[in-house]
């Protein structure tokens, strides 16, 4: 039983950071006119709930108590994240229509769509596995 | 430029790993479970976090001219696959590594990225820059 809680709100992931370079001025201006136009088309149908572009800076934090703190590299990655979208749409299929949509993909940008949940999956691994111990 | 503005920057915690959870014992996951919400909420409570969301394991990669190439995950099985996200409001990104720092999976082998959202994108300031240079230029 699938009983993962969807919003009806897909996150886009916008991967590559280093797509823009080698272009000319003009061929960069164009194409954030049509990014931005799209976008906006977006809003208007009231698909495209908010998005933001990530700053090329940041920190990796990992390990017990956060221990490890490292740079990037974020800049001149194709797979860093460079920005984000959460859009409403009917299903996963839209969501990628929408996806294929976007001007930008003219370039080196991988978009990554992925459904947004109510609630974390482990999450509800915990919540059944304490059921299944409560049962037996 | 100069800002004299004090008013909170925003930040993105993604947290990374798909995997963490695995083998864990139903105390340990129950536990780490409990402190993940607590600490949320109480992010909430002092104004710091603004919304947060898990990500769904499947999805879809788009990629290539007119996004003809759709291709699955991986996600669920990957140290590097996003699993959700804070979004935060916060002084500055010491305050957001802080905050990443306390973050529960830590100790499982979840990794954070904490990244600046970003006022303008980076490339349309840079078109407009170029543009801004070209007409100083012709101007000239």
């Amino acid at each position: 039983m699938n009983t993962e809680a969807t919003t009806g709100e897909y996150m886009l992931l916008f991967r590559g950071t280093q797509w823009d370079k080698g272009l000319s001025p003009q061929e960069l201006q164009q194409v954030m006119d049509k990014v931005t136009a799209w976008a906006e088309g977006l809003q208007g149908q009231g698909k495209a709930k908010v998005g933001q572009p990530l700053g090329a800076q940041g920190r990796i934090v990992s390990g017990k108590k956060g221990g490890l703190v490292a740079d990037g590299p974020f800049a001149e990655s194709k797979e860093a994240i460079g920005g984000y979208l959460v859009l409403r749409a009917d299903d996963l299929n839209e969501a990628v229509e929408i996806a294929r949509s976007n001007p930008i993909l003219e370039y080196d940008v991988t978009i990554e769509v992925r459904p947004v949940l109510a609630e974390c999956p482990v999450f509800q691994r915990a919540r059944s596995e304490l059921l299944s111990e409560a049962v037996a | 430029m100069s800002t004299t503005s004090t008013t909170k920057s925003d930040y993105l915690l993604l947290f990374r790993g798909n995997m963490w959870d695995r083998g864990l014992s139903p105390e340990q996951l129950q536990k780490v479970v409990s402190d993940w919400f607590a600490w949320f909420e109480r992010l909430k409570d002092e104004g710091k976090c603004a919304g947060g969301h898990p990500l769904e394991k499947e999805g879809k990669i788009v990629s290539g001219k007119q996004g003809r190439t759709v291709a699955d995950g991986p996600f669920a099985e990957s140290k590097e696959a996003v699993g959700g996200y804070f979004y935060l409001q916060v002084a500055d990104i010491d305050e957001a590594i802080e905050i990443a720092r306390q973050c529960p999976g830590l100790e499982y082998g979840a990794v954070v990225e904490v990244r600046p959202v970003a006022e303008i994108c980076a490339v349309k300031q840079r078109a407009e820059e170029l543009s801004a240079g070209q007409l100083a230029e012709a101007t000239a």
